[in-house]
Protein backbone atom coordinates (compact mmCIF):
# COMPACT_ATOMS: atom_id res chain seq x y z
CA UNK A 1 0.00 0.00 0.00
CA UNK A 2 1.99 2.73 -1.38
CA UNK A 3 -0.08 5.58 -1.74
CA UNK A 4 -1.73 7.23 1.32
CA UNK A 5 -3.97 9.97 2.55
CA UNK A 6 -2.11 12.02 4.83
CA UNK A 7 -2.99 14.33 7.88
CA UNK A 8 -1.09 17.59 6.90
CA UNK A 9 -0.69 20.33 9.31
CA UNK A 10 -0.77 23.96 7.66
CA UNK A 11 1.95 25.75 9.49
CA UNK A 12 1.96 28.88 6.67
CA UNK A 13 -1.05 29.99 4.92
CA UNK A 14 -0.63 33.66 3.45
CA UNK A 15 -1.91 35.92 1.15
CA UNK A 16 1.08 36.84 -0.75
CA UNK A 17 -0.33 38.54 -3.61
CA UNK A 18 -4.10 39.78 -4.42
CA UNK A 19 -5.81 36.53 -4.19
CA UNK A 20 -2.73 34.48 -4.67
CA UNK A 21 -1.92 32.03 -1.31
CA UNK A 22 1.11 30.44 -0.19
CA UNK A 23 0.34 27.45 1.86
CA UNK A 24 2.91 25.17 3.48
CA UNK A 25 1.96 21.73 4.92
CA UNK A 26 3.93 20.04 7.10
CA UNK A 27 3.75 16.11 5.93
CA UNK A 28 5.09 12.98 7.74
CA UNK A 29 8.00 12.04 6.30
CA UNK A 30 7.00 8.80 4.58
CA UNK A 31 5.28 11.01 1.95
CA UNK A 32 8.62 11.38 0.45
CA UNK A 33 10.10 13.55 -1.66
CA UNK A 34 7.53 14.65 -4.31
CA UNK A 35 8.33 14.50 -8.03
CA UNK A 36 8.32 18.20 -10.45
CA UNK A 37 5.08 18.25 -11.99
CA UNK A 38 3.26 15.90 -9.32
CA UNK A 39 0.31 17.17 -7.60
CA UNK A 40 -1.65 16.87 -4.37
CA UNK A 41 -5.62 16.77 -3.95
CA UNK A 42 -5.99 18.94 -0.56
CA UNK A 43 -9.23 19.20 1.06
CA UNK A 44 -10.52 19.79 4.98
CA UNK A 45 -11.39 16.65 6.46
CA UNK A 46 -15.57 16.06 7.15
CA UNK A 47 -16.34 19.41 5.24
CA UNK A 48 -19.04 17.83 2.16
CA UNK A 49 -19.26 21.46 0.64
CA UNK A 50 -17.60 21.88 -1.04
CA UNK A 51 -17.49 17.94 -1.67
CA UNK A 52 -14.51 17.20 -3.82
CA UNK A 53 -10.94 17.76 -2.74
CA UNK A 54 -8.99 20.44 -5.09
CA UNK A 55 -5.73 19.40 -6.74
CA UNK A 56 -2.61 21.43 -6.56
CA UNK A 57 0.53 21.58 -7.92
CA UNK A 58 3.37 21.47 -5.27
CA UNK A 59 5.54 24.88 -6.13
CA UNK A 60 8.02 23.26 -3.80
CA UNK A 61 9.06 21.10 -0.88
CA UNK A 62 12.23 20.72 2.08
CA UNK A 63 12.80 18.04 4.30
CA UNK A 64 13.09 18.93 7.90
CA UNK A 65 14.41 16.67 10.69
CA UNK A 66 11.21 14.78 11.43
CA UNK A 67 8.71 16.17 8.47
CA UNK A 68 8.40 16.99 5.15
CA UNK A 69 6.84 20.45 4.31
CA UNK A 70 5.39 21.33 0.96
CA UNK A 71 4.11 24.77 -0.51
CA UNK A 72 1.08 24.95 -2.56
CA UNK A 73 0.61 28.19 -4.57
CA UNK A 74 -2.98 28.78 -5.25
CA UNK A 75 -5.44 31.47 -6.72
CA UNK A 76 -8.28 32.19 -4.89
CA UNK A 77 -11.14 31.29 -7.80
CA UNK A 78 -14.15 29.45 -6.43
CA UNK A 79 -15.62 28.28 -3.04
CA UNK A 80 -12.90 25.61 -2.49
CA UNK A 81 -9.65 28.01 -2.55
CA UNK A 82 -12.22 30.73 -0.82
CA UNK A 83 -12.02 27.78 2.11
CA UNK A 84 -8.42 27.24 2.09
CA UNK A 85 -7.79 30.60 2.12
CA UNK A 86 -9.19 31.20 5.77
CA UNK A 87 -7.30 28.20 7.40
CA UNK A 88 -4.80 29.40 9.99
CA UNK A 89 -1.56 27.73 11.09
CA UNK A 90 -1.97 24.29 12.96
CA UNK A 91 -5.43 23.65 10.61
CA UNK A 92 -5.38 20.22 9.94
CA UNK A 93 -5.99 19.39 6.21
CA UNK A 94 -6.25 16.27 4.12
CA UNK A 95 -3.65 15.33 1.61
CA UNK A 96 -4.01 12.52 -1.11
CA UNK A 97 -0.41 12.54 -3.01
CA UNK A 98 2.14 12.80 -4.25
CA UNK A 99 0.24 12.36 -7.42
CA UNK A 100 0.90 12.09 -11.59
CA UNK A 101 3.85 11.65 -13.18
CA UNK A 102 6.32 14.11 -13.20
CA UNK A 103 7.88 16.50 -15.98
CA UNK A 104 10.33 14.48 -17.63
CA UNK A 105 14.58 15.29 -18.81
CA UNK A 106 15.72 13.95 -22.10
CA UNK A 107 19.56 13.97 -21.47
CA UNK A 108 20.28 14.67 -24.61
CA UNK A 109 18.64 18.33 -25.07
CA UNK A 110 20.64 21.31 -24.55
CA UNK A 111 18.55 24.21 -23.87
CA UNK A 112 15.69 24.46 -21.35
CA UNK A 113 12.75 26.93 -21.98
CA UNK A 114 9.95 27.79 -19.74
CA UNK A 115 6.59 29.25 -20.42
CA UNK A 116 4.25 30.11 -17.34
CA UNK A 117 0.96 31.63 -17.17
CA UNK A 118 -0.24 32.87 -14.15
CA UNK A 119 -0.56 29.81 -11.11
CA UNK A 120 1.52 27.82 -14.16
CA UNK A 121 4.69 28.96 -12.77
CA UNK A 122 4.54 26.57 -9.75
CA UNK A 123 5.47 23.16 -11.11
CA UNK A 124 7.59 25.21 -13.47
CA UNK A 125 9.17 26.65 -10.87
CA UNK A 126 10.02 23.53 -8.57
CA UNK A 127 10.98 21.80 -12.34
CA UNK A 128 13.37 24.80 -12.80
CA UNK A 129 15.07 24.09 -9.46
CA UNK A 130 15.36 20.39 -9.88
CA UNK A 131 16.66 20.79 -13.02
CA UNK A 132 19.64 22.99 -11.67
CA UNK A 133 20.42 20.73 -9.16
CA UNK A 134 19.52 17.15 -9.99
CA UNK A 135 20.83 17.68 -13.70
CA UNK A 136 23.18 20.06 -12.97
CA UNK A 137 22.33 22.49 -16.30
CA UNK A 138 24.09 25.24 -15.99
CA UNK A 139 21.67 28.87 -15.32
CA UNK A 140 22.95 30.19 -19.23
CA UNK A 141 20.71 26.85 -20.69
CA UNK A 142 18.01 27.81 -18.76
CA UNK A 143 15.12 30.38 -19.90
CA UNK A 144 11.80 31.35 -18.41
CA UNK A 145 9.14 33.22 -19.85
CA UNK A 146 6.53 34.23 -17.30
CA UNK A 147 3.22 35.54 -18.36
CA UNK A 148 0.53 37.18 -15.85
CA UNK A 149 -2.04 39.82 -15.81
CA UNK A 150 -0.67 42.53 -13.67
CA UNK A 151 2.67 43.00 -12.15
CA UNK A 152 1.28 41.83 -8.92
CA UNK A 153 0.26 38.40 -9.93
CA UNK A 154 3.84 37.60 -10.74
CA UNK A 155 5.09 35.35 -8.28
CA UNK A 156 8.58 34.19 -6.99
CA UNK A 157 10.41 36.23 -9.78
CA UNK A 158 13.55 36.47 -7.53
CA UNK A 159 13.42 32.56 -6.97
CA UNK A 160 13.40 32.04 -10.85
CA UNK A 161 16.16 34.54 -11.13
CA UNK A 162 18.86 32.93 -9.81
CA UNK A 163 17.67 29.96 -11.05
CA UNK A 164 17.50 30.94 -14.88
CA UNK A 165 19.81 33.05 -16.77
CA UNK A 166 16.88 34.37 -18.75
CA UNK A 167 13.58 35.47 -17.26
CA UNK A 168 11.34 37.60 -19.58
CA UNK A 169 8.21 38.74 -18.19
CA UNK A 170 5.05 40.10 -19.93
CA UNK A 171 1.60 41.32 -18.31
CA UNK A 172 -1.33 41.76 -20.17
CA UNK A 173 -1.13 45.39 -19.08
CA UNK A 174 2.48 46.43 -19.26
CA UNK A 175 2.87 46.72 -15.35
CA UNK A 176 5.60 44.76 -15.75
CA UNK A 177 7.49 43.59 -18.38
CA UNK A 178 6.54 43.88 -22.36
CA UNK A 179 2.92 44.35 -22.19
CA UNK A 180 1.56 41.48 -24.15
CA UNK A 181 0.76 37.43 -23.85
CA UNK A 182 3.97 35.08 -23.11
CA UNK A 183 3.15 33.01 -25.74
CA UNK A 184 4.03 36.14 -28.33
CA UNK A 185 6.78 36.97 -26.03
CA UNK A 186 7.96 33.64 -26.61
CA UNK A 187 7.66 33.80 -30.43
CA UNK A 188 10.03 36.65 -30.95
CA UNK A 189 12.86 34.68 -29.17
CA UNK A 190 11.58 31.15 -31.00
CA UNK A 191 14.78 31.53 -33.86
CA UNK A 192 17.24 31.78 -31.32
CA UNK A 193 16.53 28.04 -29.80
CA UNK A 194 17.28 24.58 -31.68
CA UNK A 195 14.25 23.01 -31.97
CA UNK A 196 15.67 19.47 -31.74
CA UNK A 197 17.62 20.53 -29.07
CA UNK A 198 15.24 22.47 -27.00
CA UNK A 199 13.20 20.79 -24.35
CA UNK A 200 10.25 23.34 -23.58
CA UNK A 201 8.05 23.38 -20.39
CA UNK A 202 4.61 24.76 -20.14
CA UNK A 203 1.60 25.44 -17.84
CA UNK A 204 -0.91 27.94 -17.93
CA UNK A 205 -4.38 28.74 -18.47
CA UNK A 206 -5.72 26.62 -21.69
CA UNK A 207 -5.52 29.50 -24.34
CA UNK A 208 -1.79 29.69 -23.47
CA UNK A 209 -1.63 26.40 -23.63
CA UNK A 210 -3.63 25.92 -27.19
CA UNK A 211 -1.35 29.16 -28.58
CA UNK A 212 1.41 27.24 -27.87
CA UNK A 213 0.61 23.84 -29.29
CA UNK A 214 -0.36 25.92 -32.78
CA UNK A 215 2.81 27.39 -32.54
CA UNK A 216 4.93 24.19 -32.12
CA UNK A 217 2.69 22.27 -34.69
CA UNK A 218 5.08 20.42 -36.91
CA UNK A 219 8.34 22.05 -35.64
CA UNK A 220 10.95 19.82 -33.75
CA UNK A 221 10.42 21.15 -30.31
CA UNK A 222 9.56 18.76 -28.26
CA UNK A 223 6.94 20.47 -25.20
CA UNK A 224 5.73 18.81 -21.61
CA UNK A 225 2.59 20.45 -20.64
CA UNK A 226 1.07 19.88 -17.24
CA UNK A 227 -2.42 20.15 -17.79
CA UNK A 228 -5.60 20.76 -15.33
CA UNK A 229 -9.50 19.77 -15.39
CA UNK A 230 -11.57 19.54 -12.82
CA UNK A 231 -10.71 16.62 -11.38
CA UNK A 232 -13.01 13.89 -8.69
CA UNK A 233 -10.87 10.44 -7.73
CA UNK A 234 -7.44 11.14 -8.47
CA UNK A 235 -6.76 7.71 -8.59
CA UNK A 236 -7.78 7.25 -12.33
CA UNK A 237 -10.88 5.43 -11.48
CA UNK A 238 -13.52 7.87 -12.33
CA UNK A 239 -12.70 8.94 -15.41
CA UNK A 240 -13.73 12.15 -14.97
CA UNK A 241 -10.58 14.86 -15.95
CA UNK A 242 -9.75 13.26 -19.04
CA UNK A 243 -7.96 15.25 -21.99
CA UNK A 244 -8.54 14.97 -26.21
CA UNK A 245 -4.95 13.07 -26.82
CA UNK A 246 -3.76 11.55 -30.39
CA UNK A 247 -3.74 7.34 -28.91
CA UNK A 248 -2.21 4.48 -30.51
CA UNK A 249 -2.22 4.97 -34.72
CA UNK A 250 -3.09 8.32 -34.11
CA UNK A 251 -6.54 7.99 -32.83
CA UNK A 252 -8.25 10.24 -30.47
CA UNK A 253 -8.42 8.72 -27.36
CA UNK A 254 -9.04 10.10 -24.07
CA UNK A 255 -6.26 10.12 -21.32
CA UNK A 256 -6.67 11.14 -17.44
CA UNK A 257 -5.12 14.26 -16.29
CA UNK A 258 -4.78 12.57 -13.17
CA UNK A 259 -3.20 9.12 -13.85
CA UNK A 260 -1.83 9.14 -17.46
CA UNK A 261 -0.55 13.32 -16.75
CA UNK A 262 -0.82 15.65 -15.69
CA UNK A 263 2.10 16.12 -17.89
CA UNK A 264 1.60 15.70 -21.55
CA UNK A 265 3.31 15.91 -24.76
CA UNK A 266 2.08 18.79 -26.28
CA UNK A 267 2.20 17.78 -29.47
CA UNK A 268 -0.22 14.54 -28.73
CA UNK A 269 -2.96 16.70 -27.71
CA UNK A 270 -6.13 17.52 -29.64
CA UNK A 271 -7.29 20.62 -28.94
CA UNK A 272 -10.41 20.85 -31.51
CA UNK A 273 -12.29 17.92 -29.48
CA UNK A 274 -12.30 20.04 -26.53
CA UNK B 1 -21.00 -9.37 8.76
CA UNK B 2 -21.27 -12.39 5.78
CA UNK B 3 -24.47 -11.83 3.75
CA UNK B 4 -25.41 -13.82 0.76
CA UNK B 5 -27.08 -12.51 -2.70
CA UNK B 6 -28.42 -15.41 -4.49
CA UNK B 7 -25.73 -17.51 -3.72
CA UNK B 8 -23.30 -15.19 -4.08
CA UNK B 9 -21.75 -14.82 -0.91
CA UNK B 10 -20.58 -11.77 0.55
CA UNK B 11 -17.44 -11.84 3.45
CA UNK B 12 -19.35 -8.43 4.35
CA UNK B 13 -21.95 -5.89 2.95
CA UNK B 14 -19.92 -3.61 1.28
CA UNK B 15 -19.19 -3.55 -2.17
CA UNK B 16 -17.61 -0.74 -4.61
CA UNK B 17 -20.08 0.89 -7.25
CA UNK B 18 -19.51 0.18 -10.64
CA UNK B 19 -17.90 2.81 -12.79
CA UNK B 20 -16.57 4.61 -9.02
CA UNK B 21 -13.50 1.75 -8.43
CA UNK B 22 -12.43 1.18 -12.18
CA UNK B 23 -11.12 -2.39 -12.33
CA UNK B 24 -10.04 -2.40 -8.74
CA UNK B 25 -6.34 -2.08 -9.14
CA UNK B 26 -6.93 2.03 -9.32
CA UNK B 27 -7.40 1.05 -5.59
CA UNK B 28 -4.89 -1.83 -4.72
CA UNK B 29 -2.84 1.03 -3.43
CA UNK B 30 -4.60 2.30 -0.62
CA UNK B 31 -6.97 -0.51 0.77
CA UNK B 32 -6.61 -4.20 0.59
CA UNK B 33 -9.09 -5.23 -1.37
CA UNK B 34 -9.83 -8.66 0.15
CA UNK B 35 -11.29 -6.77 3.00
CA UNK B 36 -14.51 -5.67 0.24
CA UNK B 37 -17.18 -7.77 0.39
CA UNK B 38 -17.63 -7.31 -3.11
CA UNK B 39 -15.65 -4.99 -6.25
CA UNK B 40 -18.20 -4.41 -8.91
CA UNK B 41 -15.90 -3.23 -11.98
CA UNK B 42 -16.54 -0.34 -14.55
CA UNK B 43 -19.26 -0.90 -16.86
CA UNK B 44 -18.07 -3.26 -19.60
CA UNK B 45 -18.86 -3.13 -23.32
CA UNK B 46 -18.61 -5.45 -26.14
CA UNK B 47 -16.30 -3.12 -27.93
CA UNK B 48 -14.13 -0.69 -25.72
CA UNK B 49 -16.26 2.64 -25.60
CA UNK B 50 -14.34 5.84 -25.98
CA UNK B 51 -16.89 7.85 -23.90
CA UNK B 52 -18.09 11.37 -24.24
CA UNK B 53 -15.94 14.48 -24.83
CA UNK B 54 -14.60 16.45 -21.70
CA UNK B 55 -15.87 18.21 -19.38
CA UNK B 56 -17.13 15.32 -17.95
CA UNK B 57 -17.34 16.27 -14.34
CA UNK B 58 -18.90 18.82 -12.45
CA UNK B 59 -19.05 19.36 -8.60
CA UNK B 60 -22.65 20.23 -7.25
CA UNK B 61 -23.60 21.24 -3.60
CA UNK B 62 -23.05 17.85 -1.48
CA UNK B 63 -22.12 15.46 -5.00
CA UNK B 64 -20.84 15.60 -8.46
CA UNK B 65 -22.45 15.61 -11.86
CA UNK B 66 -20.56 13.22 -14.05
CA UNK B 67 -20.92 12.03 -17.97
CA UNK B 68 -18.06 10.05 -18.69
CA UNK B 69 -20.24 7.42 -21.03
CA UNK B 70 -19.21 4.07 -20.13
CA UNK B 71 -15.36 5.08 -21.16
CA UNK B 72 -14.05 1.04 -20.74
CA UNK B 73 -11.26 -0.94 -22.24
CA UNK B 74 -14.69 -3.55 -23.60
CA UNK B 75 -15.36 -7.22 -22.82
CA UNK B 76 -12.35 -8.98 -24.09
CA UNK B 77 -9.31 -6.82 -22.85
CA UNK B 78 -11.16 -6.79 -19.34
CA UNK B 79 -10.65 -10.40 -18.94
CA UNK B 80 -7.13 -10.74 -20.82
CA UNK B 81 -5.45 -7.34 -18.45
CA UNK B 82 -7.69 -6.82 -15.66
CA UNK B 83 -9.27 -10.11 -14.65
CA UNK B 84 -6.16 -12.09 -13.26
CA UNK B 85 -5.20 -9.43 -11.90
CA UNK B 86 -8.44 -9.41 -9.45
CA UNK B 87 -8.80 -13.11 -9.62
CA UNK B 88 -5.47 -12.92 -6.89
CA UNK B 89 -7.57 -11.29 -4.42
CA UNK B 90 -10.28 -13.73 -2.06
CA UNK B 91 -12.95 -10.88 -2.74
CA UNK B 92 -16.63 -11.08 -5.31
CA UNK B 93 -15.54 -9.73 -8.40
CA UNK B 94 -19.10 -8.26 -10.09
CA UNK B 95 -18.84 -7.76 -13.67
CA UNK B 96 -21.04 -4.76 -14.61
CA UNK B 97 -22.36 -5.19 -18.07
CA UNK B 98 -23.75 -2.75 -20.76
CA UNK B 99 -25.50 -3.23 -24.22
CA UNK B 100 -26.72 -1.13 -27.23
CA UNK B 101 -28.66 -3.77 -28.23
CA UNK B 102 -30.29 -6.96 -25.71
CA UNK B 103 -27.55 -8.90 -28.67
CA UNK B 104 -24.65 -7.09 -27.14
CA UNK B 105 -25.68 -7.71 -23.62
CA UNK B 106 -26.04 -11.23 -24.06
CA UNK B 107 -22.88 -11.37 -25.93
CA UNK B 108 -20.72 -9.32 -23.08
CA UNK B 109 -23.02 -11.80 -20.80
CA UNK B 110 -21.18 -14.60 -22.13
CA UNK B 111 -18.14 -14.15 -22.71
CA UNK B 112 -17.70 -12.73 -18.60
CA UNK B 113 -19.37 -16.11 -18.42
CA UNK B 114 -16.77 -18.34 -20.02
CA UNK B 115 -13.93 -16.56 -18.00
CA UNK B 116 -13.13 -17.32 -14.67
CA UNK B 117 -13.30 -14.97 -11.63
CA UNK B 118 -16.05 -13.06 -12.36
CA UNK B 119 -18.81 -13.57 -9.60
CA UNK B 120 -22.24 -12.51 -10.72
CA UNK B 121 -23.38 -9.77 -13.32
CA UNK B 122 -25.14 -6.51 -12.90
CA UNK B 123 -26.54 -5.38 -15.96
CA UNK B 124 -26.85 -1.98 -16.44
CA UNK B 125 -30.14 -0.59 -17.95
CA UNK B 126 -29.47 2.60 -16.00
CA UNK B 127 -26.56 4.93 -17.56
CA UNK B 128 -28.32 8.32 -18.43
CA UNK B 129 -24.92 9.18 -20.35
CA UNK B 130 -25.02 7.20 -23.47
CA UNK B 131 -27.33 7.87 -26.50
CA UNK B 132 -28.00 4.07 -27.12
CA UNK B 133 -29.09 1.18 -24.29
CA UNK B 134 -28.81 2.43 -20.64
CA UNK B 135 -31.39 4.28 -19.75
CA UNK B 136 -33.46 3.71 -22.68
CA UNK B 137 -33.57 -0.03 -21.82
CA UNK B 138 -34.41 0.67 -17.64
CA UNK B 139 -37.00 3.10 -17.57
CA UNK B 140 -39.60 1.10 -19.47
CA UNK B 141 -40.72 -2.23 -17.67
CA UNK B 142 -41.16 -4.40 -20.68
CA UNK B 143 -37.52 -3.47 -22.35
CA UNK B 144 -35.62 -4.21 -18.56
CA UNK B 145 -37.49 -7.18 -18.27
CA UNK B 146 -36.67 -8.38 -21.92
CA UNK B 147 -32.75 -7.55 -21.25
CA UNK B 148 -32.92 -9.59 -18.17
CA UNK B 149 -34.33 -12.48 -19.46
CA UNK B 150 -31.80 -12.10 -22.38
CA UNK B 151 -28.68 -12.07 -20.12
CA UNK B 152 -30.75 -14.39 -17.78
CA UNK B 153 -30.72 -16.83 -20.83
CA UNK B 154 -26.93 -16.58 -21.00
CA UNK B 155 -25.47 -17.25 -17.82
CA UNK B 156 -25.63 -19.42 -14.61
CA UNK B 157 -23.68 -16.13 -12.65
CA UNK B 158 -26.46 -14.68 -10.71
CA UNK B 159 -27.79 -11.70 -12.31
CA UNK B 160 -28.12 -8.05 -10.67
CA UNK B 161 -29.78 -5.50 -12.47
CA UNK B 162 -29.04 -1.77 -11.59
CA UNK B 163 -31.92 0.32 -11.64
CA UNK B 164 -32.47 3.76 -12.23
CA UNK B 165 -34.06 6.44 -10.25
CA UNK B 166 -35.23 8.45 -13.17
CA UNK B 167 -38.38 7.18 -13.59
CA UNK B 168 -41.92 7.59 -11.85
CA UNK B 169 -42.63 4.13 -10.68
CA UNK B 170 -39.38 2.02 -9.71
CA UNK B 171 -40.75 -0.67 -7.71
CA UNK B 172 -42.61 -1.23 -11.75
CA UNK B 173 -39.69 -1.85 -13.50
CA UNK B 174 -38.06 -4.12 -9.81
CA UNK B 175 -40.66 -6.33 -10.01
CA UNK B 176 -40.16 -6.71 -13.69
CA UNK B 177 -36.90 -7.62 -13.85
CA UNK B 178 -38.00 -9.90 -10.84
CA UNK B 179 -40.41 -11.92 -12.93
CA UNK B 180 -37.97 -11.65 -15.82
CA UNK B 181 -35.68 -14.00 -13.79
CA UNK B 182 -33.11 -10.92 -12.20
CA UNK B 183 -31.60 -12.58 -8.81
CA UNK B 184 -31.14 -9.20 -7.00
CA UNK B 185 -31.82 -5.51 -7.94
CA UNK B 186 -29.05 -2.94 -7.61
CA UNK B 187 -30.30 0.42 -6.99
CA UNK B 188 -30.04 3.71 -7.53
CA UNK B 189 -28.14 4.35 -10.91
CA UNK B 190 -27.38 8.52 -10.59
CA UNK B 191 -30.31 10.90 -10.74
CA UNK B 192 -29.87 12.83 -14.35
CA UNK B 193 -29.36 16.32 -13.30
CA UNK B 194 -27.63 19.73 -15.30
CA UNK B 195 -25.11 22.66 -13.80
CA UNK B 196 -25.25 26.39 -15.50
CA UNK B 197 -22.43 27.91 -15.96
CA UNK B 198 -23.56 31.44 -15.26
CA UNK B 199 -20.68 33.11 -17.37
CA UNK B 200 -21.21 31.93 -20.62
CA UNK B 201 -24.73 30.70 -20.04
CA UNK B 202 -24.16 26.94 -21.43
CA UNK B 203 -23.84 24.20 -18.98
CA UNK B 204 -21.15 22.76 -17.20
CA UNK B 205 -20.70 19.72 -19.03
CA UNK B 206 -19.84 19.17 -22.55
CA UNK B 207 -22.95 16.10 -22.46
CA UNK B 208 -25.00 19.21 -21.03
CA UNK B 209 -26.22 16.63 -18.53
CA UNK B 210 -24.97 14.19 -16.19
CA UNK B 211 -25.75 12.14 -13.53
CA UNK B 212 -25.72 13.35 -10.14
CA UNK B 213 -24.03 11.11 -7.05
CA UNK B 214 -23.13 11.68 -3.44
CA UNK B 215 -24.48 12.32 -0.21
CA UNK B 216 -27.25 14.56 -1.87
CA UNK B 217 -28.84 12.41 -3.32
CA UNK B 218 -29.17 9.59 -0.54
CA UNK B 219 -32.47 10.65 0.29
CA UNK B 220 -33.96 9.80 -2.64
CA UNK B 221 -32.42 6.82 -3.02
CA UNK B 222 -33.38 5.35 0.72
CA UNK B 223 -36.83 6.15 -0.30
CA UNK B 224 -36.14 4.14 -3.62
CA UNK B 225 -34.57 1.07 -1.72
CA UNK B 226 -37.54 1.28 0.53
CA UNK B 227 -40.03 1.00 -1.73
CA UNK B 228 -38.34 -2.12 -3.55
CA UNK B 229 -37.52 -3.73 -0.99
CA UNK B 230 -41.40 -3.75 -0.01
CA UNK B 231 -42.16 -5.14 -3.77
CA UNK B 232 -40.07 -7.84 -4.49
CA UNK B 233 -38.35 -11.00 -2.82
CA UNK B 234 -35.20 -10.99 -4.71
CA UNK B 235 -32.18 -9.43 -2.33
CA UNK B 236 -31.97 -5.47 -2.91
CA UNK B 237 -28.66 -3.92 -2.96
CA UNK B 238 -28.83 -0.40 -1.92
CA UNK B 239 -26.46 2.74 -3.20
CA UNK B 240 -26.38 6.32 -3.16
CA UNK B 241 -24.75 9.09 -1.24
CA UNK B 242 -23.15 6.39 1.41
CA UNK B 243 -20.32 8.08 3.15
CA UNK B 244 -20.20 6.34 6.30
CA UNK B 245 -21.15 3.03 8.12
CA UNK B 246 -24.47 5.21 9.68
CA UNK B 247 -25.41 5.96 6.05
CA UNK B 248 -24.80 2.20 4.96
CA UNK B 249 -26.67 0.58 8.03
CA UNK B 250 -29.71 3.19 7.02
CA UNK B 251 -29.86 1.19 3.79
CA UNK B 252 -29.92 -2.08 5.52
CA UNK B 253 -32.68 -0.57 7.44
CA UNK B 254 -34.84 0.27 5.10
CA UNK B 255 -34.49 -3.60 3.22
CA UNK B 256 -30.99 -3.62 1.69
CA UNK B 257 -29.40 -6.90 1.96
CA UNK B 258 -25.69 -5.26 1.03
CA UNK B 259 -24.60 -2.02 0.23
CA UNK B 260 -22.56 0.06 -2.59
CA UNK B 261 -20.28 2.67 -2.13
CA UNK B 262 -19.47 4.88 -4.86
CA UNK B 263 -18.66 8.82 -4.93
CA UNK B 264 -17.17 8.48 -1.56
CA UNK B 265 -14.38 6.09 -2.85
CA UNK B 266 -13.34 9.96 -4.87
CA UNK B 267 -13.05 11.92 -1.84
CA UNK B 268 -11.59 8.79 0.40
CA UNK B 269 -10.04 6.13 -1.08
CA UNK B 270 -10.18 4.08 2.07
CA UNK B 271 -13.88 5.06 2.05
CA UNK B 272 -14.86 1.41 1.92
CA UNK B 273 -12.61 -0.60 4.83
CA UNK B 274 -13.67 2.67 7.14
CA UNK B 275 -17.42 1.80 6.21
CA UNK B 276 -17.29 -1.84 7.08
CA UNK B 277 -14.94 -1.06 10.36
CA UNK B 278 -17.50 1.56 11.40
CA UNK B 279 -20.57 -0.97 10.82
CA UNK B 280 -18.36 -4.17 12.79
CA UNK B 281 -18.09 -1.14 15.76
CA UNK B 282 -21.85 -0.34 15.63
CA UNK B 283 -22.72 -3.90 15.49
CA UNK B 284 -20.69 -4.42 19.12
CA UNK B 285 -21.65 -1.53 20.44
CA UNK B 286 -25.32 -2.04 20.00
CA UNK B 287 -24.33 -6.17 20.31
CA UNK B 288 -26.14 -6.91 17.73
CA UNK B 289 -24.47 -10.46 16.33
CA UNK B 290 -24.85 -10.46 12.63
CA UNK B 291 -25.52 -7.72 10.24
CA UNK B 292 -28.58 -9.72 8.64
CA UNK B 293 -30.58 -8.47 11.94
CA UNK B 294 -30.60 -5.22 10.61
CA UNK B 295 -31.70 -5.73 7.72
CA UNK B 296 -35.63 -4.72 6.79
CA UNK B 297 -36.05 -3.59 10.23
CA UNK B 298 -37.45 0.17 9.35
CA UNK B 299 -39.60 1.24 11.99
CA UNK B 300 -42.93 3.46 10.99
CA UNK B 301 -45.25 2.63 13.53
Amino acid sequence: MAKDIYIGEVSENKEIRPDYYLMKVKLPLSFGNPLPGQFVMIRIAGLHDPFLSRPISIYSFERAKSALIIALLYRVVGKGTQILSGLIKGSQVEIHGPLGGGFEWPEQKKQVVFIAGGIGIAPLSLMAETLCRDACLPRESMTFYIGAQTAQSVIGLERLNDLCYNVHVCTDDGSLGRKGLVTGLFQKDIKKYPADATMVYACGPKGMVRALSKLFRGSAFQCQVSLEERMACATGACMGCVVAVRGEQGALAYKRVCADGPVFDLQQVIWDET
Amino acid sequence: MEVNIAGLRLKNPVMTASGTFGYGEEYSDYIDLNELGGIVVKGLSLKPRLGNPPPRIMETTGGMLNAVGLQNVGVDLFIEQKLPFLRSFDVAVIANIYGESEAEYAQVARALSRASGVHALEVNVSCPNVKKGGLSFGADPKAAASVTRRVRAETDLPVIVKLTPNVTDIAAVARAVEEAGADAVSLINTLTGLSVDLTTRGPHLKNITGGLSGPAIKPVALRMVWQVAQSVDIPVIGMGGILDAEDALEFMVVGATAVQVGTANFINPRATVEIIGGMEHYLKVHQIKDVREMIGTFNVA
